[in-house]
């Protein structure tokens, strides 16, 4: 009873509190009306993250959800949207079952956000699979997904590479403009990055290729194969194996009986990327080693070392997400990002122990952005109409430019961003070390960014 | 046959009282689920006799043995062996106090050798000179298993089998030895020699409970019998008297 | 080793009355045990005489032929990989199979005594398997055995006696307490009881794991224990973990085989297994006897995951799920229920998979295992090696 009491106190003054504010607001609306400037609006805006925190994902996702959280906290301290708040939801797509990302999840998730009719756009997911289960659900319901790390091509393009892992039929989406984005290049870059590299800068002409028989995995080795050939190079075997894979010797037995140079792994430590290093030096292979971003973690290193050779991982290459933690434009967030989770343990304290934290910063920015556009466009106050607030966020995603941490953003018709490229890492000391950064320009050709 | 010491190792359990018959069955009720197969069944076993238990099919007298022997538990009553009472007892504890069972249908353990159902027998017993003068007993009474000592048991004949089924009861040098129906589809000449070996075990001194189809036969050997129908104890007295009774002849001895 | 076996099939229960409860077990029976499997592949046959006969010609064909059909498969796969890669290949590729398969046999041969004895597909084998693999990196990290089996080829030694040595104990601990606390209750219930139960028990060890040491593989640093090349054949290195893996399940094998054919306690288990009540009235202490299985059935479950931590250098807390599996295979393969089948079919399930594997793609590798579980349960529930049915009286 007395704690009943309490609440319905609490909830008066509360709702004193909104009169009053409208009152303000309705004299604020009419000025800021003529100086464009948003502290008229009123309201509680939400945005969310669906990334994988927990399980085998738990060393990726929380960075850049802890990237994107601080994009809004930022947002409202600032109060970017005027007299609006920003609230912030985050869900995570990762499930028991799975021991991580968990496309299921993702798909529901998605389906109880958009329910909430605060909902005007979502940062995630993490991974390719899962955003093949959530690109239709958030379409259907005008809902902005913006991924930071989302790399598989046929995500935006719909382009089949290979054509089974494209789960995406056009027919399930609703028929506007694509409501997913990503501020990150896709395989097709990073395949075509990993191919030069391997056929350009090592020098070999036979390679061996593994995927994890995920979207993700089998897309990169797929573009990786067809670029390794036009640049020369031969594939002298690939094997598929499921995630739950423990043994590569057979397969290791075969790369070195077909005689491959190189070997490439197209997939994620948690699929066993560090597993098949770790069996190589079993084997007493000593190929040069070659994989995608899902590669390119501490849990690769600790796999490839779990072996008789316990520094089996040094050498090892893998591209991933830019190096932020070089560029300038960067610094900036990293500091905030420090000072913001000081408390936080080990490594999620640091922004630069996972190379997304900016970019899922700069996605959550980006968003912000667009609805601070859509309420100026707006009279300064948020579209009546979930649909129409969310129809016209997606609209002002398609004509972003915005400069942040990771550089200038913008997107393509199809949603991908026009500033694609990756760093290529390498294994020294036990720990990942930026090497170059790549990029691919409009024609396909592949430099070494400086 | 004396009875070994270990036997005795009566766990709580209150002393042999002295004079008290081998077996005692008071009263005994047994239920499967609702079907009652055993009403008031009262008998005694004395030490040295062998006692007949016959009946038509379906009568309950596998139920008794299996209640002896603490693989069924009665729902009333009380079962005895030397004036204790075993009947709150598991079968592992009533066959190491001295009740061996030669089960219907054998039950030898099929993929293991003669020896090793010997051995099996008398896995409960700990003296080992004991232990290999019953061997050589058992060898005695049946010399073709002697012969047949490392064959898988389930390759054997019938006739082996029953041998080796009562064989491996007196392994255990029982006090009591409870056979079910030991003639079981067996050829006439191989029913002769079991039988032979029962009163063989008779005239050691070894008390025994018998369960036969073949009540002639049974009554024949035993020294009294009970009758036992629809699981009542319909009549009982010495076997000759049974063999006498009208109605036995009528009924059981086909006359 | 004798061809021996420690039973198949549900015992038949001593009773004239009718009871109930037999029948209905029975009917469980016919979702587990290979006496079920036999009664509706017989039917099946029945219906095919009156309606297909060539089908039921093949089918018997296959049937009878089925272990040499296995037993080519695998050597054509075996000459396939030797056209495929040269001698180097398929030497490399026999030593994989070899080691995979030892780690195999000895997982299996903990489902195969389990099941002889009480009839159960004990799902938490697995789990155990993975979990005193944990038992010896915990033991071997805290109590400086790591240190001692670096040090030299004596400390390598004894570090190896005791790390077998508590951890099986420790296994066997743990799989006696899980029969107590789990199964025990239910040995007479409906088979479905504790077949769910120990899908359930898995669970709880899995869940146990992921919280304690996390959802990512664990180095358990025992890889570095034993290093070096033994020998090389050809152009096939031949290394000293790869004997000491093969040399230490063959022995462990072989121990059991003498343990259940020598000792009174294996002999009691194995009549257990072939007639549970006849045991009872032979004065042998069944809670004991099973509760000897479950604990020699998990030691050697410890001593195949010490032996995997030792190859591998990883453990997963959910790899038992995955090992598991495939060992269950190996033992239905084998004829479950059968000791010897068990080990055998660890061997030939671990060609299958490698040999396989380097023939169609790692991709099929499982495919294939799976694939052959499908038809030995359709063309030969008993396995290659089951107990001649007819012979059980």
């Amino acid at each position: 009873m007395h704690r009943t009491a309490a609440f319905l106190s609490l909830a008066s003054i509360a709702a004193l509190g909104a009169v009053s504010a409208c009152g303000t607001s309705t004299s604020g609306g009419s000025s800021s009306s003529g100086g464009g400037g948003l502290s008229g609006c009123h309201g509680t805006i939400t945005v969310a993250t669906d990334l994988p925190l927990t399980g085998g994902d738990s060393t990726d996702g929380p960075f850049p959800q802890l990237g994107a959280q601080l994009a809004v906290t930022q947002a409202n301290s600032n109060h970017v949207l005027g007299g609006c708040t920003l609230n912030y939801v985050s869900k995570d797509d990762s499930s028991v079952a799975k021991n991580g990302h968990d496309p299921a999840q993702g798909a529901a998730n998605i389906t109880s956000l958009a329910a909430d009719q605060s909902v005007v756009g979502v940062v995630g997911p993490f991974n390719s699979s899962v955003a093949e289960a959530e690109i239709p659900v958030a379409s259907q319901n005008h809902l902005a997904l913006i991924s930071p790390s989302n790399t598989n091509p046929c995500l935006t393009t719909n382009q089949a590479v290979p054509a089974s892992t494209c789960g995406i039929t056009t027919s399930s989406l609703y028929p506007g403009p694509h409501t997913y984005f990503r501020v990150i290049g896709t395989d097709l870059t990073q395949g075509e990055i990993l191919a030069y590299i391997a056929a350009k800068q090592l020098n070999m002409t036979k390679a061996y290729v593994f995927d994890d028989q995920e979207a993700y995995g089998a897309g990169l080795a797929t573009i990786f194969k067809q670029h390794f050939a036009s640049d020369g190079g031969t594939v002298v075997g690939s094997a598929s194996l499921p995630g739950s894979t423990t043994d590569f010797s057979t397969q290791i037995a075969n790369a070195q009986s077909s005689g491959a140079q190189v070997i490439f792994f197209g997939g994620t430590s948690g699929n066993g990327c560090g597993l098949v290093r770790r069996d190589e030096g079993k084997a007493g292979l000593t190929l040069p080693f070659l994989g995608g971003d899902g590669c390119q973690d501490q849990k690769f290193i600790t796999d490839s070392n779990s072996g008789s050779n316990t520094s089996e991982a040094e050498g090892a290459e893998a591209t991933s997400a830019p190096d932020a933690t070089k560029l300038s434009s960067a610094q900036a967030f990293y500091s905030a990002y420090s000072t913001a989770y000081s408390s936080k343990s080990a490594p999620y304290n640091d922004g630069k122990n996972e190379p997304y934290t900016p970019f899922g910063y700069d996605a959550m920015n980006i968003l912000i952005q667009a609805i601070k556009s859509v309420l100026l466009s707006n009279g300064g106050q948020p579209p009546s109409s979930t649909m129409t607030f969310r129809d016209d966020v997606v609209q002002a995603l398609h004509s972003t430019n915005y400069s942040g941490a990771v550089g200038q953003t913008s997107f393509d018709s199809n949603g991908d961003t026009t500033n694609p490229f990756f760093t290529l890492y390498k294994v020294s000391s036990g720990n990942w070390t930026g090497v170059n950064a790549y990029q691919v320009d409009s024609s396909g050709n592949v430099s070494v960014k400086s | 046959m004396t009875p070994v010491e270990a036997h005795t190792e009566g766990n709580g359990a209150a002393p042999a009282a002295a004079g008290a018959p081998m077996l005692e069955l008071r009263s005994i009720d047994v239920n499967y689920g609702r079907v009652r197969a055993l009403r008031g069944v009262s008998l005694t076993v004395n030490e040295g006799e062998i006692v007949a238990l016959i009946g038509s099919n379906g009568a309950g007298k596998t139920t008794t043995l299996r209640t002896i022997s603490g693989l069924n538990r009665p729902s009333r009553g009380e079962v005895r062996l030397r004036g204790v009472p075993i009947h709150q007892l598991g079968a592992e504890r009533i066959a190491r106090m001295g009740v061996a069972h030669a089960p219907e249908g054998r039950r030898l353990f099929p993929r293991m050798t003669v020896r090793e159902n010997l051995e099996m027998g008398a896995y409960a017993r700990t003296d080992r000179a004991g232990v290999r003068e019953s061997f050589e007993r058992v060898f005695t009474l049946f010399p073709r298993l002697k012969e047949r000592t490392s064959q898988l048991a389930g390759s054997l004949s019938g006739g082996e089998q029953q041998m080796v089924a009562i064989g491996r009861a007196y392994m255990s040098n029982p006090q009591i030895l409870l056979l079910d129906e030991p003639s079981l589809g067996l050829a006439p000449i191989l029913v002769d020699t079991i039988f032979e070996v029962i009163r063989e075990i008779n005239a050691r001194g070894g008390t025994i409970l018998l369960i036969e189809q073949n009540a002639l036969l049974a009554l024949k050997t035993a020294s009294r019998g009970y009758v036992l129908e629809t699981g009542n104890i319909a009549l009982s007295g010495p076997a000759q008297d049974l063999l006498t009774s009208p109605d036995v002849q009528r009924a059981y001895l086909g006359m | 080793m004798t061809q021996e076996s420690v039973g198949v099939g549900p015992t038949q229960p001593l009773g004239e009355a009718p009871a109930p409860s037999p029948r209905r077990e029975r009917k469980a029976a016919l979702l587990v045990a290979p006496e079920g499997l036999i009664a509706r592949h017989r039917g099946s046959g029945v219906m095919a005489r009156t309606a297909v006969p060539a089908f039921r010609t093949t089918y018997g064909f296959i049937s009878h032929n089925f272990p040499a059909i296995i037993m080519i498969g695998i050597l054509a796969s075996v000459l396939g990989v030797l056209a495929q890669g040269g001698p180097t290949l398929m030497g490399n590729q026999m030593r994989n199979a070899l080691v995979l398969g030892a780690i195999y046999a000895l997982i299996a041969i903990g489902y195969t005594m389990v099941y002889g004895i009480i009839e159960l597909i004990n799902f938490a084998h697995g789990d155990v398997f993975t979990l005193s693999g944990f038992y010896a990196f915990l033991i071997a990290d805290h109590f400086g055995i790591n240190k001692l089996a670096a040090s030299s080829g004596f400390g390598l030694l004894v570090a190896l006696v005791v790390i077998f040595a508590v951890s099986m104990l420790l296994a066997g601990i743990t799989g006696v307490l899980i029969e107590r606390v789990a199964y025990r209750r239910l040995r007479d219930a409906p088979r479905l009881a504790p077949l769910i139960t120990a899908i359930g028990v898995s669970f709880l060890i899995e869940g146990f794991m992921l919280a304690f040491f996390g959802p990512d593989n664990v180095t358990t640093h025992q890889a570095s224990w034993i290093n070096g090349n033994a020998f090389t054949l050809g152009a096939v290195a031949v290394r000293w973990t790869d004997l000491f893996v093969l040399g230490m399940a063959l022995v462990l094998m072989f121990a059991l085989g003498a343990f259940v054919t020598r000792t009174r306690l294996g002999k009691a288990m194995r009549s257990t297994a072939q007639d549970r009540q006849a045991a009872l009235i032979c004065g042998i202490n069944i809670n004991r006897t099973i509760a000897t299985t479950f604990f020699i059935g998990s030691a050697l479950a410890a001593a195949g995951a010490i032996i995997y931590s030792i190859n591998y250098g990883s453990l997963k807390w959910n790899l038992g799920f995955h090992v598991g599996i495939i060992a269950f295979t190996a033992a239905v393969l084998g004829g479950i229920g059968n000791i010897v089948g068990a080990g055998i079919g660890g061997f030939l399930i671990g060609m299958i998979y490698v040999f396989g594997g380097s023939l169609a793609g790692g991709a099929w590798s499982e495919s294939l295992i799976f694939a052959i579980l499908v038809l030995i349960l359709t063309f030969r529930p008993v396995g290659l090696f089951g107990v001649d049915v007819a012979s059980r009286s």
